[in-house]
């Protein structure tokens, strides 16, 4: 039995979603107060649609109410994205879980946003195809989360991120007409939407199927450690293995404090007296791996590497990359709270950005732990804080927004993946001008004349976000979570 | 002097901007008055579609760009943005043309990094200028030659051009990291960044991408590069059918090999290119030595279970292939997007036709010179969009242009609402996505 009165919202969506996709008690709603950002905000009403007529049905009734909508897939997003930070409506996408179509011949499969990224690289290995997008949350978090901040992950390298992989949208836009921006085929004629629509964060409407480009397994595939006694040799072997003409897949950098908190939980074999390791892939026909390993070997030895562990076998590999996958979760046992930032910057200017997150982290008194994307340059400085000591969580963000100033210094970006959500909205004016925030307001407006559709996501200014609802909470990620 | 169009009558049909007026070049001294000297261009060396603009300009900076811009659109001008102006003739026919905007002047590269494999140019820039700069630092754009020297990148990027490599390489589309972008209002916007990996704020470089300069002049971009593969090599197969050319192709395709380009050549694309006069299947590889000489040995290996054989060509069928499009008396070129297991079967439902067909297997993009009418064309588009595919017409005559939608897409009005944001008095490119008679 309902205790609280369904209001008129609440009514409109039971009668097109029925009554049990519609929650609205406070204790049922709980769960959606949060993502993986500090940001915590209750939402007025969840849905939890089946069909893309069901979205469409909740993105008018939402119109007619005046309300806000907030798209939401696994809320695994670190910048508040998922957050309904002003109530409303919040959409949840998990219920639309149906692998469509798997079109293996054409590289090609079309899945509901619900769907988790590792289902989908489950049901593809049968056919020796792979989604190349892997954000490190891919036990959890969804396809349609992942075109929403246009996710990365160790793979990026070579393959570049989600939206380089989505070929097609469905999309219910703001007042609930459906759409589909691209195609099953590469390069459909037009404005790229799709393009446009990929990393926009809920805020241009709501995703309910994605067409995406899968790619073919390699023949052969070589996973590497590299063994330095510094984070400036490590990251200066980066530098040298591109200088050299090889882009490997994958150049995960781990530091000495992450190091140190993973290895004994998870034997994956990285030297606790190493200054950094470097986690290296390369890919492709059995001569271009003998080839390119080579050259990453000599590149990395150039540097200073003292050893070089190459997996011998699937086991090795796998566990290679578990103490690279397993990084956050440890370090979430070692502190009360983490605060994990994501920044990016031109990859040569890697090992002096390094040094100096180090040493404000120790000016602010926090030790901060490094696993990250080395090859792109997108860096993932984490905090380690108690948010119940008095003033810890200001000074934390603080130091997040000092570090974020050390990116753009550096000419880069204070996002490579996570998005900016609430987290960074402030922090938009650091790298672009009013204008070019004008211009986005306009892309916005174009899709989204009310700006109902996920309110103070993105842009700095919006009607009644600069109060936010902003409630830092402790968190701990559980096992099997990994950054 | 007014300004006129060439065929008599166009103006019977109401322009889709709604903007009814005629310029004099007497009205362009504020215009005048921002050009510096040796901007101005002879106007008739910018025809299109037989019209000649008022006035041309060939800025030397971005912010003389940007100026000329604000000031045209403030005139109430119609403006063509134009680079190595291959692919005028992609789009609606414009309902005005008063000022020939030229940005191959633009033509610097402002930032190149090598050791961060990215750089950032001006977007006057030819392709083929840029690529020989990247080449003494051994990377490059990957990115296959357009038909003509002449192509900019900003041209390029707004026509979200692709040829033979898409699919086994990426498009302008994935490589773009970032651009600078002039408004018709006069303001100078950027997104994105110079850095690899960037998802802060709306990637509007990505909506500028075959935007066709109707939201905005590109003048900056930057992209991601490549190393330069060190062998590159191509092969013919002679094939009895398009069937099995399609079969040869796709199992090619599947077998990961350091493959650049597959192509399927119908028989009188063939005949044109002198490989015989039957289908043939022609395939790049790039890589290093070892690599290309391994997809060569497998190449072989696949192509004896089924009864056939490669023989080695020249690398420079590719060129050829690409001015397919650019010999003289083609009109009208169309490129099909379909499933690649389609490309075949596809070009052969294009045999009807008068003229010659090809298909890059990987991108599933079929390309025809073909000699046909309107109605015919629809029905080519209905066929692709059976497939799951689409149809763009990607030149032909005004009048064709006139008739048919270029594009066949339908989106909501997104299009015309991002217009009504970005150039709402409709100065750049006015008519390019609406049909003049509607
Ligand atoms: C342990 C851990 C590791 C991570 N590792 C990575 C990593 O390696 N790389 C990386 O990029 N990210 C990583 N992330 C961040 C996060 O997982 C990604 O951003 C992911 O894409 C979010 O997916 P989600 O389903 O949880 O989306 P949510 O968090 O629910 O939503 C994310 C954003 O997308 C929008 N959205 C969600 N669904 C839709 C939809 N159907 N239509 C439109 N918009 C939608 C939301 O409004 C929100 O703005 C990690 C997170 C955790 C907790
Ligand atoms: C008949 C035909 C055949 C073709 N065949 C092939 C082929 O076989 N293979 C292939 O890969 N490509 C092909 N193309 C594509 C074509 O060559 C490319 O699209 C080319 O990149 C255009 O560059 P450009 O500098 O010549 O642009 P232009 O022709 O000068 O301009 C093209 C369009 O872009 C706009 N524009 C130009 N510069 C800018 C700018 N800086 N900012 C904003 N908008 C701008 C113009 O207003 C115009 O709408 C073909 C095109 C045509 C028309």
């Amino acid at each position: 039995m309902a205790r609280t009165q369904p209001s008129p919202l609440v009514h409109d969506l039971q009668a097109a979603l029925g009554i049990e996709a519609v929650l609205f008690e406070p204790e049922d709603l709980l769960p959606y107060e949060f993502d993986s950002s500090i940001d915590r905000s209750a939402p007025d009403v969840v849905v939890l649609p089946r069909t893309t007529e069901e979205v469409a049905a909740a993105a008018r009734i939402a119109e007619e109410h005046h309300v806000p909508v907030v798209p939401r897939g696994s809320g695994t997003g670190f910048a508040g994205g998922a957050v309904a930070v002003m109530g409303g409506l919040l959409v949840v996408l998990t219920r639309m879980n149906a692998i469509r179509e798997i079109d293996a011949a054409n590289r090609l499969a079309v899945v509901e946003p619900g769907v988790i990224n590792l289902d989908l690289q489950d049901a593809l290995s049968s056919f020796g195809l792979l989604y190349a997008p892997d954000p490190s949350s891919q036990r959890i978090c969804t396809i349609g989360g992942n075109v929403g901040t246009n996710s990365g992950g160790p793979h990026t390298l070579a393959h570049g991120s989600t939206v380089n992989h989505v070929l097609g949208l469905e999309v219910v836009l703001p007042g609930g007409s459906v759409v589909n921006l691209g195609s099953r085929q590469v390069d459909a004629p037009g404005i790229d939407l799709r393009g446009l629509f990929v990393g926009s964060e809920g805020t241009l409407g709501i995703v309910t199927a994605i067409t995406v480009r899968l790619i073919r397994e390699n023949e052969a595939i070589r996973t590497m450690l590299a063994i330095f006694s510094t984070v400036d040799e490590a990251s200066n072997a980066v530098s040298e293995v591109i200088r050299r003409r090889v882009v490997p897949m994958a150049m995960e950098m781990l530091d000495q404090e992450t190091i140190r908190v993973v290895e004994p939980r998870v034997n994956a074999g990285y030297p606790l007296d190493a200054g950094a390791v470097l986690l290296m892939e390369v890919e492709g026909l059995v001569e271009a791996v003998d080839q390119d390993s080579e050259i990453v070997i000599e590149a990395c030895k150039s540097q200073g590497a003292r050893d070089i562990r190459i997996a011998r076998t699937a086991e090795e590999r796998e566990a290679l990359w578990e103490g690279r996958k397993s990084a956050i979760g440890a370090l979430g046992h070692t502190a009360p709270a983490l605060y994990l930032l994501d920044g990016v910057v031109p990859r040569s200017r890697l090992p002096e950005v390094l040094h100096q997150v180090l040493g404000l982290s120790r000016e602010y008194g926090f030790k901060c732990a490094n696993m990250f994307h080395a090859g792109d340059g997108n860096l993932h400085p984490t905090v380690l804080f108690d948010p119940e000591e008095e003033g810890a969580t200001e000074r934390v963000l603080q130091l997040g927004g000092e570090i974020m100033k050390l990116c753009v210094d550096a000419g880069g970006s204070i996002t490579g993946e996570h998005g900016i959500g609430t987290e960074k909205r402030e922090y938009m004016d650091w790298i672009f001008s009013e204008a070019d925030l004008e211009a986005m307001s306009s892309v916005r407006l174009a899709f989204d004349p009310t700006g109902r559709f996920n309110p103070c996501k993105i842009l700095p200014t919006g009607h009644g976000c600069a109060q936010g609802h902003f409630e830092p909470i402790k968190r701990k990620l559980g096992p099997g979570i990994y950054v | 002097m007014t300004s006129t169009f060439s065929t008599p009558g166009d103006f019977e049909k109401k322009p889709t901007s709604g903007r009814e007026r005629d310029v004099d070049r007497d009205d362009l001294e504020d215009l005048l008055g921002v050009l510096s000297a040796g901007t101005e261009r002879p106007p008739e060396q910018y025809m299109c579609d037989g019209v000649s603009p008022i006035m041309a300009a060939r800025p030397s900076s971005v912010s003389e760009l940007a100026e000329i811009l604000l000031v045209a659109n403030q005139r109430n001008l119609a403006v063509m943005p134009q680079g190595g102006r291959t692919a005028l003739t992609l789009g609606r026919p414009l309902t005005h043309y008063d000022l020939a905007l030229d940005t191959t002047a633009l033509n610097r590269v402002l930032d190149y990094a090598p050791e961060d494999l990215t750089i950032t140019v001006e977007a006057g820039i030819t392709l083929k200028l840029l690529q020989e700069s990247l080449a003494e630092q051994g990377q490059y754009l990957p990115i296959d030659p357009p038909p003509g020297d002449q192509v900019t990148i900003g041209g390029l990027l707004a026509t979200a051009r692709s040829g033979a490599w898409r699919g086994h390489l990426p498009a302008a589309r994935d490589l773009i990291l970032g651009a600078t972008v002039a408004s018709p209002d006069g303001s100078l916007t950027r997104s994105g960044g110079r850095v690899v990996k960037n998802v802060s704020g709306y990637d509007m470089h990505r909506m500028h991408t075959g935007a066709l300069g109707t939201l905005g002049v590109i003048v900056e971009a930057s992209f991601k590069l490549s190393p330069l593969p060190a062998a590159v090599s191509s092969f013919a197969i002679v094939c009895s059918s398009l069937s099995r050319a399609g079969t040869v192709a796709c199992e090619i395709w599947d077998r990961n090999l350091a493959t650049r380009a597959i192509t399927i050549l119908d028989s009188k694309t063939s005949a044109i290119l002198d490989c015989g006069d039957v289908a043939t299947v022609l395939v790049e590889f790039a890589a290093s030595e070892s690599v290309v000489v391994r997809s060569e040995e497998t190449l072989r290996e696949i192509l004896r279970d089924y009864d056939m054989s490669a023989e080695h060509i020249g690398n420079d069928i590719w060129a050829q292939i690409r001015s397919l499009t650019h010999r003289d008396g083609i009109d009208t070129v169309i490129r099909a997007g379909v499933p690649a297991s389609e490309v075949s079967g596809f070009i052969d439902h294009m045999e009807i036709i008068d003229g010659p067909s090809w298909g890059h297997v990987a991108a599933g993009s079929v390309w025809s010179c073909p000699n046909v009418n309107a109605q015919t064309l629809l029905g080519l588009r209905v066929v692709a969009e059976r497939l799951g595919g689409f149809l763009q017409l990607e030149s032909g005559s005004k009048s064709l242009r006139e008739v048919v939608d270029p594009f066949g897409v339908s989106d909501a009005g997104l299009t015309d609402s991002l217009k009504s944001q970005f150039d709402p008095r409709s100065t750049l490119n006015p008519g390019k996505w609406k049909a003049v008679s509607t």
